[in-house]
């Protein structure tokens, strides 16, 4: 086989690649849904392994400790909700009000059952006025010292 | 010139260190862990200017064919590609607190990550194929088609829903004009942290690319004999 036709073959072997690639990319492109793309269409999205990205719901959330479950309403409106219901850990930065990212299924009965929720964050940085730099504090914490 | 750079880095690195544990208030949701953006941030400013550099050599490369142009592109490119893993580790030490993982494949982390492996691949190409005129022609074309990968990691928290936020320095405040999204008290040692970092990288450019001239000045007089 000459040269030529080695590159040839090579070339049209990654443009296929990256065709295919570009393709499977435009299928989809949202690293998550919305509520109300999943409200809209109920149908195209049950059962099926999603992400979605939200609100929480202000004054929604229920946190067992015992179970291990945090149960919370989204929103992007705070008109049309969807519950929640995540079995694990509460991450730290959970707050009500803020932006989550979480991925599982919708069951049959309009609840979103979660199995991973990731803590949004904005681009907005603000100094914590409520203990503005306790240096003592946070050099106790650096060396684990007692608190 | 080098070692002036060499010292003024050191010495602002330990302003900067001084500055942010000693005197930097912490952020209200995120506390102590947001003190990782004054490393995260200008990791991704350097890789950004250092591809920068590798884009505009090549392409002088290509056009006037003079060798240094080929040694300053070379040399940038292995410290972006540096900065480039420090901004990924970083973020992603940063991310396990914040977001609650290290890593995602949302259009931020995946752009970047293809960044990175580009420019992996551009040392090794350089690692595996013998110096010359050649080389010099391969490794151009990727650093310049590398390169356009940036634009696209810039846009891509505004084009597509992402974990990582949008752009925190070039929000848009009222009239259109930049205006980033955080106080003085934060906004100030990062500028200072962006300024370091700059001189430390073009420290490190300059001391590669003298390594590189005698790596090169060594191979011709090897040559000769």
């Amino acid at each position: 086989m000459s040269r030529t036709v080695q590159f040839a073959v090579g070339g049209a072997v990654i443009a296929a690649i990256l065709i295919g690639i570009i393709y499977q990319g435009t299928q989809s492109t949202v690293f998550f849904h919305t509520p109300s793309e999943i409200l809209a269409a109920p149908s195209d999205f049950k059962g099926k392994l999603i992400r979605i990205g939200a609100l929480v719901l202000p004054a929604s959330t229920h946190w067992n400790e015992d179970a291990v479950r945090l149960e919370f309403k989204i929103t992007e409106d705070s008109r049309q909700t969807i519950p929640v219901i995540f079995e694990g850990v509460k991450p730290d930065m959970y707050r009500e009000g803020q932006g989550v990212v979480i991925e599982g299924r919708m069951d049959g009965q309009g609840v979103f059952r979660a199995n991973t929720l990731l803590v949004k964050h904005s681009e907005e940085y603000d100094v914590d006025q409520a203990k503005r730099i306790d240096k003592e504090q946070m050099y106790r914490s650096l060396m684990k010292a007692e608190q | 010139m080098t070692k002036v750079l060499g010292w003024l880095s050191l010495a602002g690195f330990l302003c900067v260190g001084v500055l942010i544990f000693g005197f930097t208030p912490n952020d209200r949701l995120m506390g102590f862990s947001q003190k990782i953006m004054y490393l995260h941030l200008p990791s991704i400013w350097i890789t950004y200017l250092s591809f920068f550099v590798v884009f505009y050599c090549s392409i002088a490369y290509l056009w006037k064919r003079r060798e240094r142009f080929d040694r300053i592109a070379n040399s940038a490119a292995e410290i972006g590609v540096l900065f480039c893993g420090l901004g990924i580790l970083t973020g992603a030490i940063w991310g396990r607190p914040t977001w609650g993982t290290y890593w995602v494949w949302d259009a931020r982390l995946t752009t970047t990550l293809l960044l990175f492996l580009i420019f992996v691949g551009y040392v090794v190409l350089r690692a595996f194929t013998d110096p010359g005129e050649k080389q010099a022609r391969m490794a151009a074309v990727i650093g310049i088609v590398g390169f356009l990968d940036i634009p696209l990691i810039h846009l891509s928290v505004q084009w597509w829903r992402t974990l990582h936020q949008p752009s925190t320095m070039f929000k848009l405040g009222g009239e259109g004009r930049p205006q980033p999204a955080m106080p003085p008290e934060f906004l100030y040692p990062l500028l200072l942290s962006l300024l370091v970092m700059t001189v430390f990288y073009g420290f490190l450019l300059l001391y590669r690319l003298r390594i590189e001239e005698r790596a090169d000045m060594l191979a011709e007089r090897l040559a000769e004999r």
